[in-house]
């Protein structure tokens, strides 16, 4: 409960990522891992004296996937007029959350709500044969709407000044100053926040990924964000921030997204209850899938604990992802379809013309495989390019078997996709295009190729190459070849 | 220096507001980013995060889409190729856009069929840019009609094109074939001449044409160094020891 109190400690050093941190984020996970068995019996007393109290708990108790109709409908009216209450009251309200993860969880719940009725919604449309539902939802084309879902979280940001906040934190500044009547309330404050986490998370849902990463701008990724108080807010955010990078095609930053929470994780499984940790580890595999596609676009080494597990779920797939060509095609549909948030479409379903209602997945699959043929034969380039200085482009066209013409474009697609937007500073879209640095080559002559190997960078006595990005730990620019053969 | 991707320098200050504010989602400012588009399409500029606030717009408020600039948006975005803003369009647009025309078009109620023949016909063209297959491009764009009328309200647009080949082009080539620069700029003769000495400023000699070297097409070995103090290392090291496994 204290956890938000600490909000205005001083935004820390970018650089200062260290283990001391960790460990006592760990600590501080144990802490609130025994703290949350004993804060069942003041709960229990709150709701005899207090019905507002019960309705705070249930809004943060999840629904049965399986609830008929009826009951979603009416979690959406207590949803609205709870937030209702809580936003348009004369004043803010006089109210102590239930617990320090309560605003996470109405917020988790309420999105998670949002998102399987807008799919169910879909799928009974698709279907067309259960009239009774259907009459049901085409008289119902507001409950659950985008509209209604955005509006509650934005206004839940607007009042708490939560941004204001933020912005005031980043400066050094005291955030109460800029915090308003209902922002220096934790109640608000705590929804605010993690309402900003919840619009990363529907804009991604609608497949609007840069809006998403827009969504973060006064929110600082590190290890002290208030996010990182609640395992389960850390573990979203990391993901959707990946996921919205991976659709950008900044496949670096997507990968520094997911080691940096796959480690956390990893580091502090044995502190987690259970329970808690087995409503991750699904998402945790997500996350190396998508590990390893990001690594077939770009291949990097990685941390150690992560390229170990990767091996270990996702062995035979990634042998196959980084090798290219067609035959990697259906693995990285297996893996998108495993590990893609449940996409959304925002507005009722066609219901008069089922045909049209089409799993929003398999149009957002649809054009991320297009991309994925696009760069499907680099790894085949690369493989040769290795091994030459000099090359006659069309004796290695005869090599693969292919006509010049075509492997001039393989040659200028595996150039342009070398090329990448990284993160260095200031907001999550920001960046600065960065080469891969591994392989270099131009064109030159009457159909010639010369192709010319970069330097690894191995390391000189005396002066070891370190990378500037590392979050975690020396890992991304170190060697960056796929396979991690080149570990010393 | 990088640009961030929200980052448009010819922005005006009334977009900037909307994009900024929660009258990015009032339908009301739909007008406003239509009208903004038709200017990106007269003007040679470009805002791709307006224009993805736009088809925002149009995916909540379906009854407000117009296809024409659904289109235009689509087209403005091939000219900043091999940039990701193609697909970042597409996912916003509804998810049976790209579903054969076959069996859309069968369904006589399907209002939309031409919106979705004119986007699938786009994305021909988007995955012919991003594949590298120049030559294909220019051939496909030519084939059909429906492309003339699709690009006809952006201004310039095979020029632009060109200078978005041109400038890949640079970055991977040294020297190249004529014929072939030909077919991948879609141009022959005395345009063609024009275009390589004067815009790219590159040689033309006989056969062969020459682009000057760059900091990309250098293909130059390069040894990075960096010197780093041993604390840097000290996380390694205690790593080392936490995990014997």
């Amino acid at each position: 409960m204290s956890s938000f109190q600490n909000g205005g400690a001083p935004p820390r050093d970018l650089d200062d990522d260290s283990d001391i941190e960790e460990e006592a984020l760990a600590a501080n996970y144990r802490e609130q891992v025994q703290y949350e068995g004993m804060e069942e019996t003041p709960m229990s007393m709150a709701q005899q004296t207090d019905d507002i109290q019960s309705r705070l708990a249930a809004a943060a108790q999840p629904l049965d996937f399986s609830a008929p109709l009826d009951v979603k409908f009416a979690s959406y009216d207590n949803y609205c007029s709870l937030f209702h209450f809580i936003l348009n009251s004369d004043g803010p309200v006089d109210l102590e959350p239930p617990s320090y993860y309560w605003a996470w969880d109405v917020i988790d719940e309420f999105i998670y709500q949002f998102n399987s009725f807008c799919s169910y919604r879909n799928r009974i449309a698709r279907q067309g044969n259960n009239e009774e539902e259907i009459a049901i939802l085409r008289e119902a084309p507001n409950t659950w709407g985008c509209y209604s879902v955005l509006n509650v979280l934005y206004s839940l940001i607007q009042r708490s000044q939560i941004n204001e906040q933020l912005a005031a934190m980043k400066r050094n500044e005291e955030p109460m100053a800029v915090a308003g009547d209902y922002g220096s309330k934790s109640l608000y404050r705590m929804l605010g926040y993690f309402s900003i986490i919840g619009l990363l998370r529907v804009h991604c849902l609608l497949g609007d990924f840069s809006l998403a990463l827009k969504t973060l701008d006064d929110i600082e990724l590190n290890k002290k964000a208030m996010f990182a108080r609640v395992m389960a807010a850390h573990f979203t955010t990391y993901y959707y921030v990946g996921f919205s990078y991976m659709m950008m095609r900044r496949y670096a930053d997507a990968i520094r997204m997911f080691s940096h929470i796959l480690i956390y994780v990893s580091r502090t499984k044995n502190v987690q209850k259970s329970a808690q940790y087995d409503s991750i580890s699904k998402k945790n595999d997500q996350m190396y899938a998508l590990i390893a596609i990001c690594v077939a676009f770009h291949p990097t080494r990685l941390d150690d604990t992560i390229h170990t597990a990767l091996r270990e779920k996702y062995g035979d797939q990634l042998l196959k992802l980084q090798r290219g060509g067609p035959e990697s095609l259906p693995i990285f549909e297996e893996l998108f379809r495993s590990a893609c948030p449940k996409f959304i479409s925002p507005t009722p379903p066609d219901f008069d013309n089922p045909e049209l209602n089409v799993d929003p997945l398999e149009h957002h699959l649809a054009i991320f495989m297009d991309e994925v043929k696009t760069n499907m034969w680099s790894p085949t380039v690369k493989s040769y390019l290795r091994l030459y200085t000099t090359m006659d482009l069309k004796k290695l066209a005869g090599f693969l078997e292919v006509e010049p013409e075509k492997l001039r474009g393989w040659l200028l697609v595996n150039k342009q996709r070398g090329r990448q937007i990284r993160w260095t500073d200031n907001g999550l879209l920001d960046g600065e295009v960065v080469g891969s640095g591994d392989l270099d080559y131009a064109m030159q002559g009457v159909s010639g190729l010369d192709s010319h190997l970069r330097s690894q960078g191995w390391p000189q006595v005396g002066g070891l190459v370190s990378t500037k990005l590392g979050t975690n730990i020396l890992d991304d620019d170190f060697f960056r070849d796929g396979k991690g053969a080149f570990a010393w | 220096m990088g640009v961030p991707f929200d980052y448009a320098p010819d922005r005006p200050e009334h977009i900037d507001a909307i994009l900024n504010g929660l009258d990015r989602y009032n339908p009301e400012t739909t007008a406003v980013f239509q009208e903004y588009v038709v200017q990106q399409c007269d003007q040679k500029f470009y805002d791709c995060y307006a224009n993805l606030a736009l088809l925002k717009l149009y995916q909540f408020n379906p009854h407000l889409t117009k296809d024409e600039t659904i289109t235009n948006i689509l087209v403005k975005a091939l000219t900043v190729f091999p940039s990701p803003d193609f697909s970042l369009a597409l996912h916003l647009l509804p998810p049976h856009i790209l579903t054969p025309l076959s069996s859309s078009s069968a369904l006589p109620a399907a209002g939309d069929a031409p919106l979705s023949e004119a986007v699938q016909k786009l994305n021909v063209l988007n995955n012919l840019l991003a594949q590298a297959s120049y030559a294909a491009f220019w051939s496909t764009l030519d084939s059909d009609d429906l492309y003339a009328d699709l690009i006809a309200d952006v201004a310039g647009f095979e020029e632009l094109i060109r200078i978005r080949i041109a400038l890949t082009i640079s970055q991977s080539v040294r020297e190249i074939e004529r014929p072939v620069l030909e077919s991948w700029l879609g141009m022959q003769g005395d345009a063609f001449n024009k275009f390589v000495n004067g815009v790219c400023g590159w040689e033309i000699g006989g056969t062969v044409v020459k682009v000057p070297l760059n900091k990309e097409n250098e293909a130059k070995g390069t040894i990075v160094r960096e010197n780093v103090k041993m604390e840097q290392f000290s996380r390694v090291i205690r790593r080392a020891y936490e995990q014997p496994a």
